[in-house]
């Protein structure tokens, strides 16, 4: 089983490697059929590549978490893992009904990244043993399923300002030709955040519950903790103002990207933590 | 070799192509009289609204063949529309070749990079199949010409941009809006361009509102770009609701104005707003620009975009005719080797057949006691012996037919010659008279009593 760990690591590696390059060889093309990844475009391996490096990366991690018996989720080396897994899937789950093509030369790099970071942080199992078992695992699948939402929404909303400003200056041409249309950037952006939100709410209340039966708190978690209030804010916040005052495209896109960054820190303070311990 | 007869924009005007084109169920009459003269083997025609051409060879392949096909497909153009004969051209061999890729490839189109012509040729070279005057020459070179134009159009940026003010505007209304079906676009006022900008825009499934100053006009251009009609009173509440507006009016100041603009801007809940503005002077206050989520072009905007593109096309058609002179310098080095084939492929056949000949004797004979696997050994090494002893030969002889464009033009003529001198290939192989002459050179068997079997035979015994 260790082989096939192993032989998975690398081949996911190898396979994010590809999707990366052929998602950016696919901007960089003066093929017009290159912007959708459609039949036209020699670059359509490119989710395929990534739908690959998917499928790998959950094995390796499976087959990892089975030989050192540590459920995924329990563990900060998977658990980096596990998010970026998370947001290579939903985007290969919206990349065609959207038209979010281009989005893959976020994710593809990113999900390499997380693949092969995951690797030198320390490996830190195990939980503290007086919290309950269920509700922490529940706590942090919630939360990786949010990490690995909000990211791609803030991908989405780094591409909108990016398309938007290209449209509003009238600067039509160069590799920015090619990003998905602004109102499926949009549309995305909100679908993501409905969707990752209740996973953050339920995130952030069992994590305060946690927190409140510990008892004591460090620098570095009272922290991250309200950095996870702040994201918390600044993703509800973008969900109200849009249902209430149609906030829409820049705004919404800059409360979305400030969200992701906040998620983005608190899994580098979760990272950088001394021996990287149990996960709660 | 081809020759390619015909005329296009660039040498006929609107009303002698119309004379020349032919329908398309004109075309396998039009081939079949071309090829009844018998001096053309293989034609096809390429009829478009900008180009009538002929494409034809003949049955040998041979230069000299080339000018009697050119004055075979000039006559027959020239007789269906007399008054076309001064706009025609001809195009003979690499000339010929070289303008086929250069049409494929869109390079010699009206609009350059226009893709419509690569599926007029395919078209042309299926109707051309059908009609049953397709030979090897053109099996080889109309594949050519449509890879040639593939890689124009997948290595270089000849395809991109829209080149013309409607399709960049419905181009756009994409990049803001993806898919257009379900919304709603308003047209104000009238105009060639703006009717052109909402009927592909209603084309692409949005749908279209039409407002004027009057109503009555309103409902006539509706019904021309299958919309609904507006009055002039109704424009805030429309702004409130509309994706995208065209407005295209001789007003002398601004029909939308920035304050209108925000007045509907609550109730649109920030879905996006573009406008094309066609109008000189504009409709559209530049103003509305400013606010978030809209988007304002006027035809300024649309014809640098157009202009960007074409300036873009052309930088892009130096590149493409590089690839082209490359694919069409790969054609001739094959037409080249392939002057050679005849040869190789007759003595191949030639020795093949004397050594089958032995092989049948040899089996019925001392080798009788040998199964299928042994024959089909035996049939192995002499395919191999064989490679081996016209290896040499096949290159030279391939050498001599490339070096034909050098200096040592009849070095393929001479080994050719050389070749079926020896080998007899201009003669019929009669193998009774090749056995009765070889018996003779042969020592007495009597006094040779080592059979002449090959040594890999003798291991298989």
């Amino acid at each position: 089983m260790q082989e096939l760990a192993t032989v998975a690591f690398y081949l996911g590696f190898f396979a994010y490697s590809a999707a990366a390059t052929l998602f950016f060889v696919d901007l960089a093309r003066r093929d017009p059929a290159a912007a959708t990844g459609g039949p036209g475009s020699l670059s359509r391996w490119a989710p395929l590549a990534l739908g690959i490096g998917a499928g790998l990366h959950a094995t390796h991690v499976v087959t990892a978490s089975l030989l050192t018996h540590v459920c995924p989720v329990e563990s900060l080396h998977f658990a980096l893992s596990l998010s970026a897994l998370i947001a290579a899937t939903a985007y290969l789950a919206l990349r065609k009904r959207f038209r979010l093509h281009a989005i893959g030369a976020f994710v593809a790099p990113v999900a390499l990244t997380f693949l092969v970071g995951a690797q030198y942080v320390g490996a830190g199992s195990g939980t503290a043993a007086n919290l309950p078992r269920t509700l922490l695992a529940l706590h942090i699948t919630a939360n990786l399923l949010g990490v690995g939402l909000f990211l791609l929404a803030g991908a989405a909303g780094g591409f909108y300002l990016v398309q938007e400003r290209r449209l509003k200056e009238k600067k039509l041409g160069g590799l920015t030709a090619k990003l998905p249309p602004l109102d499926a950037l949009d549309s995305t952006e909100h679908r993501l955040l409905l969707a990752g939100f209740p996973l953050l709410t339920f995130g952030i209340v069992s994590g305060a519950v946690f927190a409140s039966s510990l008892g004591h708190s460090s620098v570095s978690e009272l922290l991250r903790a309200a950095l996870g209030y702040a994201t918390w804010i600044l993703v509800a916040s973008v969900l109200v103002m849009r249902a209430l005052a149609g906030w829409r495209g820049r705004r919404s896109a800059y409360g979305t990207i400030a969200g992701a960054l906040c998620v983005l820190v608190v899994i580098v303070l979760y990272a950088v933590r001394a021996g990287a311990g149990p996960v709660p | 070799m081809i020759v390619v007869v015909g005329l296009s924009h660039r040498t006929a005007p609107i009303d002698v192509r119309e004379r020349l084109a032919l329908p398309s169920d004109a075309i396998a009459g039009f081939l079949s009289e071309l090829l009844a003269g018998r001096v053309v083997a293989e034609a096809l025609l390429l009829s478009t609204c900008n180009r009538v051409e002929v494409v034809a060879a003949g049955p040998g392949g041979a230069a000299a063949e080339l000018e009697p096909i050119a004055r075979a497909a000039f006559g027959q153009l020239r007789a269906r529309a007399p008054d076309a004969a001064s706009h025609l051209y001809t195009h003979s061999g690499a000339e010929g070749v070289k303008h086929l890729f250069r049409v494929a490839a869109s390079l010699d189109s009206l609009v350059l990079g226009e893709p419509q012509i690569l599926g007029q040729l395919k078209d042309a070279f299926e109707l051309a199949k059908t009609a049953g005057s397709v030979g090897p020459v053109l099996h080889r070179v109309l594949p050519r010409a449509l890879r040639t134009a593939k890689r124009v159009r997948s290595e270089t940026a000849i395809g991109t941009g829209q080149v013309s003010v409607p399709s960049v505007a419905v181009e756009l209304a994409r990049q803001i809006f993806g898919d257009l079906r379900g919304r709603t676009a308003l047209l104000i006022g009238s105009g060639a361009m703006a009717e052109s900008v909402a009927l592909l825009i209603g084309g692409a499934g949005a749908k279209i509102e039409v407002m004027g100053r009057s109503l009555e006009r309103a409902e006539k251009l509706a019904r021309e770009v299958g919309g609904t009609a507006l009055g002039f009173d109704a424009l805030d509440s429309v702004l409130a609701r509309a994706d995208v507006v065209i407005s295209s009016t001789s007003a002398p100041g601004f029909v939308v104005g920035h304050d209108a603009v925000l007045r509907g801007r609550r109730s649109r809940k920030g879905r996006s707003l573009f406008f094309i503005d066609l109008a000189v002077p504009r409709d559209i206050d530049p103003r509305v620009g400013e606010i978030e989520g809209v988007f304002v072009y006027n035809i300024d905007d649309f014809e640098r975009q157009v202009a960007d593109t074409l300036s873009g096309r052309h930088r892009e058609a130096q590149r493409a005719e590089q690839i082209v002179l490359e694919q069409v310098l790969g054609w001739e080095r094959w037409t080249e080797a392939a002057q050679a084939t005849p040869t190789i492929v007759a003595l191949r056949t030639r020795l093949r057949a004397v050594l089958d000949n032995e092989l049948e004797r040899s089996m019925r004979g001392r080798l009788k006691h040998l199964g299928a696997v042994e024959r089909e050994a035996l049939e192995a090494m002499l395919d191999a012996a064989l490679n081996k002893m016209l290896h040499t030969a096949t290159v030279r002889l391939r050498d001599a037919a490339l070096e034909r464009s050098g200096l040592d033009v009849d070095r393929l003529e001479r080994l050719t010659q050389a070749v079926s001198e020896l080998f007899a290939l201009d003669h019929e192989l009669d193998l009774e008279e090749l056995e009765a002459a070889a018996s003779e050179d042969q020592p007495d068997p009597a006094s040779d009593p080592v059979p002449a079997v090959p040594a890999g035979v003798r291991a298989i015994r």
